[in-house]
């Protein structure tokens, strides 16, 4: 039969009655995805790229195995085969008494006037701001070129199926417009960039881009390294979350049931310094990670992690709460090509007491880029060491631009050697996390 | 897997809307993963990916679209929106395909869509693991995985290029824990080809699982590493990694015409010691990095880097070719056909030298020996640079005293070259996958182990 004519929602009916057929429970992942991508360079328009895909993603649980199957092809054929290596992978798997297809026959569906805004933007006007931010950069002193540039706009869509009868919709939309040039002042040379993202195109701000892009540029050229020794380390709002980002894994209930989750016997614990209290907040729907439920279709909610530097909870679906006698939490993950796991959401930190003028009291290292953030941490151990640039402050005062140096230790016993915590949250710049400053203090730096 | 009157009528469609060159990247490609943790099958995971890209070139400006539907209308469709910006009367005329066979220098047997060897895989990683116990009581875990993918690619383009290709490619890895106390350490093993299941003939899950222990039980009892600059012994196979990235990168011309490369305008020019030279060979037989033809349809090369310190070649591709006025070397490389091409690395080492490992450590007063190397990033403009050591090992007076952990090399890509003074004979290579501009490709790294005089290390004694 052809699947030509089919709806999504037909073809997943006819994916789910033959897994059914087989004697099996299942649930179906359908992403669908179109994208536009413009990028410039010496003032035209070097790259142009339209996209449109879809895949179907299959998980199948025959007599408590396990399997999963994908396809992007969609005729009957390939869908019938995906079925059938879904079957046939769930024979090698041992018995998993703890994953089962929710009983959830909800019919769930985003916002899209929340999520998905409609807008009347002109292809003229996209293309339009990809050569304001690559040559209005370019034009600026000292800017060699500016090598990776580009702005997009990218909608997707996610429908979940399972043979309980679950069918859950989300659709998103997500403007962006990143820049990362090159400046250079005789042997001197600097790469920076910055990004930002929106729901709506006309929320893009060009002079932003370009001057965020510049000031991180120009600021770094005259970077040195500084003497080795321990200082008290502020890192911007990117570098932060992508240091909470590298060890997630710390709240992870299916690392912990896999025995490799340190935090797993320490809830209740305090593990951090007692001022720091960590949420999840699915339902921000000022950020990117908003999730209204997760990839079983669970209703998600806000979830305190740490209080006052106590872990509440580690993060479950099912599966995992199942293990662990517990309840989900609303954090399962799975996308077409993969098995089920345990995902943050939209991690939020919740503000401090201290203002601007007492964070940035004294001398301190303000980071504002690091590097190698995952080849060089182990989240098991919670060792790390990044290459880092930013500046050496005194009293808010950037004094010396820093580049060349490494920073090391142990995130973990970081936690508890936090100086202070702003009184102000700032999204990073994917607005996937919403954080104060915290200010570490004693971080060993080499230079 | 695309019939030549749709890929004719959607090429001339392209041509007929101004553009001087266009193409079709054909794919399909079969995956199949399995997974164990300890000695249980963790998963076994498969998949189809399907799907068409379309490249137009206006000039040096490239458009790009792709879609999962193989029909007409849509290719047809897509052509049209791609170009409606860059609409113009046609400047070129298609030439009629003229299909051509490549050699296959790179075959295999035991291939993916004949049988899968589910159990044949799962015997192996689980006796690796059981390897792995037996080697200390202190190994907690061990994860493992097979990967295998059989890719099917065919192109059309309009200059009457129509060739196909399939390409066979088998990974593997485990990931052994020590755990003593609160104290958890890692050590990994992992190996691949561009072959079939065949290589498990060359597989020894003694050895697997001993070496994985082996690192592991080291970084369990490794101290604080010092940090500072000092001279580096970095390790053979993947230690090649450091000039992958920071070096290799910066030899593509999707940088070098961006002039986003510190060697853009230095062919010719000696930008390495004397006694380095490199190469990148994409003929290297069932290398994992290694290719029949690239993804722009080109047969594959050897080509020579730097020779004796001095830089020879870039890596290019058809756009690179146009935009910088050197010679295609068949690097045209991209993930899937989600990607445009771009000028990619295949199999890419320091060629040995004959220095003696002895002595490379008798010449340290205090410096590192990197013996294993992990991932990194680097900043392509610039050349800086950042790897992670994942085994490592103090040296004072020109002895190994301790094993270290959490370090981390920082340098640029172009001092490195000038700072390696010493290169052995224990040449081997490593496989990983590299991410760039056109997705993630395999790549081969390899070098024998060698001596950086100067490089900041950073730890946390």
């Amino acid at each position: 039969m052809s699947t030509a004519n089919q709806t999504t929602a037909q073809m997943a009916e006819r994916v789910l009655d033959q897994v059914m057929s087989a004697g099996a429970t299942g649930d179906l992942i359908v992403d669908e995805g179109e994208t536009l991508s413009l990028k410039a360079r010496d003032g035209e328009l070097e790259e142009y790229k339209v996209s449109s895909s879809r895949i179907f993603g299959l998980r199948v649980i025959k007599d408590g195995h396990i399997g999963t199957a994908y396809s992007e092809a969609v005729d009957a054929d390939a869908l019938g085969s995906m079925v059938g290596q879904a079957l046939n992978n769930a024979s090698f798997g041992k018995v998993e008494s703890h994953e089962n297809i929710l009983p959830n026959s909800d019919h769930l569906q985003t916002d899209d006037e929340l999520l998905c805004p409609p807008e009347q933007v002109s292809i003229e006007q996209k293309i339009e701001l990809a050569l304001e931010i690559e040559s209005k950069l370019t034009a600026k002193d000292k800017v060699k070129n500016v090598p990776y540039n580009g702005v997009q706009d990218i909608t997707s869509q996610r429908q979940i199926f399972s043979s309980a009868g679950l069918n859950a919709l989300t659709r998103s939309r997500m403007c962006a417009a990143y820049a990362y040039a090159l400046a250079e002042d005789g042997e001197k040379n600097a790469m920076q960039g910055t990004s930002q993202v929106t729901r709506l195109f006309s929320g893009l701000n060009a002079a932003s881009v370009i001057d965020k892009t510049y000031e991180k540029c120009i600021g770094l050229l005259d970077g040195k390294p500084v003497p080795s020794k321990h200082y008290d380390v502020i890192f911007d709002p990117d570098c932060q979350v992508s240091a909470f980002g590298v060890f997630a894994m710390m709240f992870s209930g299916k690392a912990a049931k896999d025995g490799i989750n340190p935090m797993r016997d320490k809830i209740g614990s305090t593990i951090t310094d007692s001022r720091l209290s960590i949420y999840d907040h699915p339902l921000n729907a000022d950020g990117f990670g908003y999730h209204l439920f997760d990839a079983e279709g669970t209703a998600t909610k806000k979830s305190e992690l740490v209080v006052e530097g106590c872990l509440q909870t580690l993060i479950h679906n099912s599966a995992t709460a199942s293990y662990f006698d517990s309840e989900t939490s609303g954090h399962a993950s799975r996308g077409p090509r993969s098995t089920l796991g345990v995902k943050l959401h939209q991690v939020e930190i919740a503000k401090g007491s201290e203002d601007l003028s007492t964070l940035h009291s004294g001398e301190y290292l303000e980071l504002t880029d690091l590097t190698g953030l995952h080849s060089g941490a182990n989240a098991i151990s919670g060792n790390f060491s990044f290459g880092a640039s930013g500046y050496l402050c005194k009293d808010g005062e950037r004094i010396q631009a820093v580049r060349g140096i490494t920073v090391a230790g142990n995130f973990y016993e970081m936690l508890n050697k936090i100086s202070m915590i702003g009184n102000q949250q700032h999204w990073n710049e994917g607005r996937s996390a919403l954080m104060p400053s915290i200010r570490f203090s004693d971080v060993a730096i080499s230079g | 897997m695309l019939n030549n009157q749709t890929a004719e009528s959607v090429i001339d469609h392209a041509l007929s809307l101004g553009a001087d060159f266009a193409e079709l990247f054909v794919e399909k490609n079969e995956t199949n993963v399995v997974s164990t943790l300890s000695d249980e099958v963790q998963s076994v995971e498969s998949g189809i990916n399907f799907g068409i890209g379309l490249r137009l070139v206006y000039g040096t400006k490239v458009l790009y679209g792709y879609t999962n539907k193989t029909d007409r209308d849509e290719l047809l469709r897509i052509a049209s929106v791609l170009a409606a910006k860059d609409l113009r009367d046609p400047v070129s005329t298609l030439k009629s395909f003229n299909f051509s066979h490549i050699s296959d220098i790179h075959p295999a047997s035991k291939i993916l869509s004949v049988d899968a060897e589910i159990e044949s895989k799962v015997a192996y990683l689980v006796a690796s693991d059981r390897a792995a116990r037996a080697a200390g009581e202190q190994i907690s875990q061990t994860r493992g995985s097979c990967m295998q993918r059989e890719q099917h690619v065919e192109i059309f383009n309009s200059e009457g290029l129509h060739t196909n290709d399939r390409r066979n490619y088998i990974r593997s890895s485990l990931t052994a824990i020590a755990a003593d106390g609160n104290e958890q350490a890692t050590g990994s093993w992992n190996d691949g080809g561009l072959l079939g299941w065949e290589i498990a003939a060359d597989l020894d899950p003694q050895r697997t699982g001993e070496e994985a222990a082996r690192q592991a039980l080291v970084n369990l009892t490794a101290k604080p590493c010092p940090s500072g600059r000092m001279p580096v012994i970095i390790g053979n196979g993947f230690g090649g990694v450091i000039f992958h990235e920071a070096c290799g990168h910066l030899l593509e011309t999707t940088s070098v015409a961006k002039k986003a490369s510190v060697f853009h305008d230095q062919m010719g020019e000696m930008i390495a010691s004397s006694i380095v030279s490199a190469v990148d060979d994409g003929t290297m037989a069932n290398e994992w990095g290694s290719i029949n033809i690239d993804d722009e349809g080109m047969p594959t090369q050897r080509t020579q880097l730097i020779k004796d310190g001095q830089l020879t070649n870039f890596l290019v591709d058809r756009i690179g070719a146009q935009q910088t006025g050197f010679a295609r070397s068949g690097s045209g490389r991209r993930e899937s056909y989600r990607y445009a091409p771009a000028s990619r690395m295949r199999n890419t080492f320091i060629e040995p030298g004959d220095a003696r490992m002895d002595d490379m450590i008798a010449s340290i007063d205090k410096g590192i020996y990197a013996s294993h190397m992990g991932g990194g990033s680097v900043q392509p403009g610039t050349g800086e640079f950042n790897f992670a050591v994942t085994e490592g090992y103090y040296i004072e007076d020109g002895k190994i005293q301790y094993p270290v952990k959490a370090a981390t090399l920082i340098s640029t890509g172009p001092k490195v070259l000038k700072e390696i003074s010493m290169i052995g004979q224990d040449f081997s290579l490593a496989c990983g996958m590299c991410g760039s501009i056109s997705g993630a490709v395999p790549t081969t790294v390899g070098q024998a182990t060698l001596k950086v005089d100067d490089i900041l290390v950073g730890g946390n004694a």
